[in-house]
């Protein structure tokens, strides 16, 4: 076998398309065994504009001519498989003959993995971005349970370590004759009345820098200075339960269930926590809550008693009436206080 | 939380070869084959990466509904349905997936027999 021959055999069994197209007449004058396979042997037609339409043939042209290369892509179908070749054109060396030597590259591996990556990049990114609006509708679940600063330290550590809070103000409210209500009302009309009453108290609570901690049936219980410290811890307790007395009244004038809250305030220290391991609640226990739930107990409906320990961090904004000792229970020392708002004209002689 | 089999064999590097080997029998296949001869080459990659990794649990889920609305207006016969499980068989096996997970994954492909066959 001469070297000429072995070449030729070398050629014709090449995994790569091989032709070369006369210049002249844009036609193929030879085609390897390859690129028969794909693009078909005597029946096909040997016209490089008939082959591949899509093959720009004045830019080819025009390159051959400044004897440069011209790169192309082809798409086909083999079969049912859609192929697709990169085509190079290099314009042969002997400037007697106007031939282009084509070499066609199988890319067709490479678009398939292509367009599964695409597709596979997209399902992962529709997954990351479930995955982000569900870490976040957790996130709001559990800020609904604690305070964000806890929070923060519950997802770094996994723990939230317990916090003493020296000086805060704890408001408790419950509702005078509950029971009663509970008997003649349907308890889906009571626990959307509940919801509307404690969404609106929390709103106010916002507004005056107290914090709801929980609720538990007809009671609420709401702190001002935990976690973050409040400077008037006392006065935004006040406040807010003034308001939340005043929206009852309201509420109830156009309401057929009368809801009359009994309010107690008190300052003093309390613990901060999460409580449970598998149920995480952020709460709030110590001196301050005992002694805002007790006040409560004194207080007759629709009014507010707070404790000594709240009195004197309170200013002249607010009249602090002596509630008469109880007669069955021993009082608090420094005994409880009616609280009312003052009237903006008593408040503002006092200053 | 249980590996998902997606996860078990090495997640998109060894699914993506799965995927380009089911894809390469599956037009070479004369039963089944015929039903891809007028999908374009990107929809039917995309359409086997999502199966495949639908059927190993991994980040592509169907309804049935989908399901149902990408088939129906094809007229699947069981003779093709059985042919398309032959030929996860022999992927899987290719791939050394165990024997085990191989009948989880074609026992997931047989309860969507009826969404692709109709009534």
């Amino acid at each position: 076998m001469t070297i000429e021959a072995i070449n030729e055999q070398l050629l014709r069994a090449i995994g790569v398309g091989v032709a070369l197209a006369d210049l002249d007449t844009l036609e193929l004058k030879f085609r390897n065994d390859t690129f028969i396979d794909w693009f078909g042997g005597p029946e096909a037609s040997l016209r490089l504009g008939d082959l591949f339409p899509s093959l720009d043939l004045e830019a080819l042209s025009g390159e051959m001519e400044n004897g440069g290369t011209f790169t192309a892509e082809a798409s086909f179908k083999l079969k049912r498989r859609r192929m697709t070749v990169a085509m190079d054109f290099t314009r042969a060396g002997n400037s007697t003959e106007r031939i282009a030597v084509l070499v066609c590259q199988n890319i067709t591996r490479i678009k398939e993995l292509e367009s599964m990556i695409d597709s596979y990049s997209m399902m992962v990114e529709r997954n990351t971005h479930e995955i982000k609006r569900e870490k976040e509708q957790v996130e709001k679940l559990l800020l609904n349970m604690m305070p964000r600063s806890a929070y923060e330290e519950y997802k770094s550590f996994g723990v939230v370590a317990p916090r003493i809070f020296e000086s805060v103000s704890v408001l408790t409210l419950d509702f005078e004759n509950f029971d009663k209500i509970l008997e003649s009302n349907d308890p889906a009309v009571i626990v959307s009345e509940l919801n509307d009453i404690y969404t609106a108290f929390d709103r106010i609570g916002e507004q005056f820098g107290c914090e709801r901690v929980r609720t538990n049936g007809d009671s609420y219980f709401a702190v001002s200075g935990v976690p973050d410290p409040v400077l008037n811890h006392a006065e935004s307790v006040a406040n807010a339960a003034v308001r939340f007395l005043r929206y009852l009244a309201r509420r109830n004038e156009s309401h057929p269930i009368r809801w009359e809250a009994r309010l107690g305030l008190a300052s003093g220290p309390v613990v901060g926590s999460v409580v449970g391991v598998q149920r995480y609640i952020y709460d709030v226990f110590g001196p301050a809550v005992e002694r805002a739930s007790k006040t409560r107990a004194r207080a007759p409906g629709m009014a507010i008693v707070a404790d000594a320990s709240i009195r004197d961090l309170l200013d002249t904004r607010f009249t602090l009436t002596a509630l008469p000792p109880a007669r069955v229970r021993p009082e608090p020392q420094g005994g409880l206080y009616l609280l009312e708002e003052a009237s903006q004209s008593e408040a503002h002689g006092a200053l | 939380m249980e590996k998902t089999l997606f996860e078990k064999y090495g997640g998109f590097s060894t699914v993506s070869k799965i995927v380009m080997d089911l894809y390469d029998t599956l037009l070479d296949d004369d039963d089944v084959g015929p039903f891809f001869d007028d999908v374009d080459m990107p929809r039917l990659i995309d359409h086997q990466t999502k199966f495949v990794a639908s059927l190993m649990g991994g980040p592509a889920s169907f309804t049935d509904t989908h399901i149902q609305r990408a088939h129906h207006n094809l007229d699947i016969a069981p003779v093709h349905f059985d042919r398309l499980k032959e030929i996860i068989e022999g992927t899987l096996e290719k791939f050394e997936v165990e024997r085990e997970d191989i009948e989880t994954v074609l026992g997931a492909f047989e309860s969507r027999r009826k969404l692709l066959l109709g009534d």
